[in-house]
């Protein structure tokens, strides 16, 4: 794959991704899950954990953030090819000689990147509406944090979405996955608290190394090596998901066009 | 006679058939996924979060309050559905267009959702119990089975106000996701009340849930059922009173609907 063609392919990714964030203001439920839903959040974790001070605070507005980029990845990025098919647009989708899953890829980083708001309203409504005084201890460690957890989460929504299409039964059981991942992630509290065999299923979910980078270099209490790990487990599931997403894309389209149900769910 | 048997059938089935069409897309395990994993999971987010917040000796605090907000799952979620459901499906017209008493098609949708919602309450108690080491050997149980059930159809009385939204809009999952998140804060179930500014009070004072969980956190710590009888019949006016609301409303839309043509109206 020479650099002309990853030029195309991320024009189309920049091209999808606008396109996709203009489509969703409009939708009540999106706005909701990518805004509302992590800021009331926030506020709850605010109260909740006010008295622990200005850390916990950081550790609140950080949490919620991540609350939303989740449950955007598993309800909206995980419907992303549904919602093509139930538009009719799906079929000139595929047809066309970009890959499909480059563009999901550009639909994954418009929910992600629409979530990451939520982080920066939740950041004033605790410096504004509660008064605290919140630094990013580590701000360069935090955006670079930021910036690898964007394609870790992109990645594991590419993996997401085609399991979704292939398996319905699978998308029945969204409503239960969402706050599993809260808890055994450590968004909003340390995974110390969960019982020590839950923590192998923390270390093999992406959003639980996203968490501990972004906790980490936020509030300061990661060190370097401990930050440069997640940062690594992060970038080696991606590697991963990809490899899995490339796989089941070819196998989605297989199927849909050996079953001619491209357009049917 | 005649009247009230026909008005009782239509009740049932009304009760039966709206449940049915609610659920029916679902296999059983994925019926079970929605009513016993996803509360079972939210629960334990919330108590996990606020025994991080004020000490695991509060367990029981977030346990109980998280437990009865599940309540909301099938009174606002459940209720708005089943009511939007004939607007989506186009059967809305067909319902307007017959004589069926408004009043016992609107309260038939509630029922079930009421039968629900307490299950799910009285597993998301179990589940208490069994893996957060709720302890309930102080509780009055028939009391509390009482404010479950209390507590349930005020809920679903929010929710037949918020089901008749969704006969005039689109984005009703909107308006019952706000709703539904804001209850956790301000229903009480998360935060203590009296540490909440007097705004949130006075907001909480006004919902269903509020009184049936402090009712229900005082049975638990021991009280007997007079201390918190109170709570419960304040508990049963909000429900009467989201209930009448909701009722006038979804007469007013119908009238409404129909003199615009906007009964199908997306």
């Amino acid at each position: 794959m020479n650099v002309r063609v990853l030029v195309k392919y991320w024009r189309t990714v920049l091209t999808v991704a606008e396109m996709t964030m203009r489509q969703q203001m409009t939708d009540g439920f999106i706005v909701f899950t990518v805004l509302f839903q992590p800021i009331i959040i926030a506020v709850l974790g605010l109260w909740m954990l006010g008295d622990k001070g200005a850390d916990a605070a950081m550790f609140v507005v950080v949490g919620s953030g991540l609350t939303g980029l989740w449950s955007s990845l598993l309800f909206i990025s995980g419907g992303s090819i549904n919602s093509e098919r139930w538009s009719g647009t799906l079929e000139s989708l595929v047809a066309i000689p970009t890959p499909f899953e480059v563009v999901v890829f550009g639909k994954n980083l418009a929910n992600v990147l629409q979530s990451l708001v939520s982080m920066v309203v939740g950041y004033f409504i605790a410096a504004f509406a509660f008064g605290y005084s919140l630094n990013i201890q580590e701000p360069l460690l935090f955006f670079v944090s930021v910036l690898i957890a964007v394609v870790a989460f992109i990645s594991f929504g590419l993996i997401i979405a085609p399991i979704f299409v292939m398996n319905p039964g699978v998308r029945a059981w969204q409503n239960a996955m969402e706050f599993p991942v809260y808890v055994f992630c450590g968004f909003l509290f340390p995974i110390a608290l969960l019982p020590g065999w839950t923590t192998p299923i923390s270390y093999i979910l992406p959003p639980y190394w996203a968490a501990v980078a972004l906790h980490g270099t936020s509030t300061g209490g990661a060190s370097l090596d401990q930050t440069l790990i997640s940062w690594g487990m992060m970038l080696f599931f991606s590697v991963i998901d990809l490899f899995i997403a490339s796989r089941l894309f070819k196998l989605m389209l297989y199927k849909a066009r050996a079953d001619a149900t491209l357009g049917m769910e | 006679m005649k009247t009230f048997n026909n008005n009782l059938r239509l009740f049932w089935q009304g009760a039966l058939l709206s449940y049915i069409a609610l659920f029916h897309w679902m296999r059983p395990i994925q019926y079970m996924a929605s009513k016993i994993l996803m509360p079972l999971a939210q629960m334990f987010f919330f108590v996990y979060l606020g025994t991080y917040a004020t000490g695991s000796q509060n367990a029981a605090y977030y346990i109980v309050g998280n437990a009865l907000q599940i309540a909301a799952v099938s009174g606002i979620y459940g209720m708005t559905m089943s009511i939007g459901g004939d607007r989506d499906n186009g059967t809305l017209a067909y319902i307007f267009g017959t004589p069926a008493n408004r009043l016992v098609v609107f309260m038939g949708r509630a029922f079930m959702n009421i039968m629900d919602g307490s299950l799910g309450v009285v597993i998301a108690f179990m589940w208490g119990v069994l893996l957060m080491g709720l302890d309930l050997s102080h509780t009055n149980i028939p009391a509390l089975a009482l404010i479950i059930l209390v507590t349930t159809i005020s809920t679903c009385g929010l929710g037949l106000l918020l089901g008749c939204l969704a006969l005039i809009t689109v984005n009703v999952m909107f308006v019952n996701n706000f709703v539904y998140f804001l209850l956790l804060i301000f229903s009480g179930a998360n935060v203590q009340m009296d540490k909440m500014p007097a705004w949130v009070q006075f907001v909480s004072n006004g919902l269903p849930l509020t009184r049936g969980i402090s009712a229900a956190r005082l049975l638990v710590q021991g009280a007997s059922f007079a201390e918190i009888l109170p709570l419960l019949l304040g508990e049963v006016v909000i429900g009467i009173v989201y209930g009448v609301l909701g009722y006038l409303l979804f007469a007013a839309f119908e009238v409404i609907a129909k003199r615009r043509g906007t009964l199908e109206v997306f």
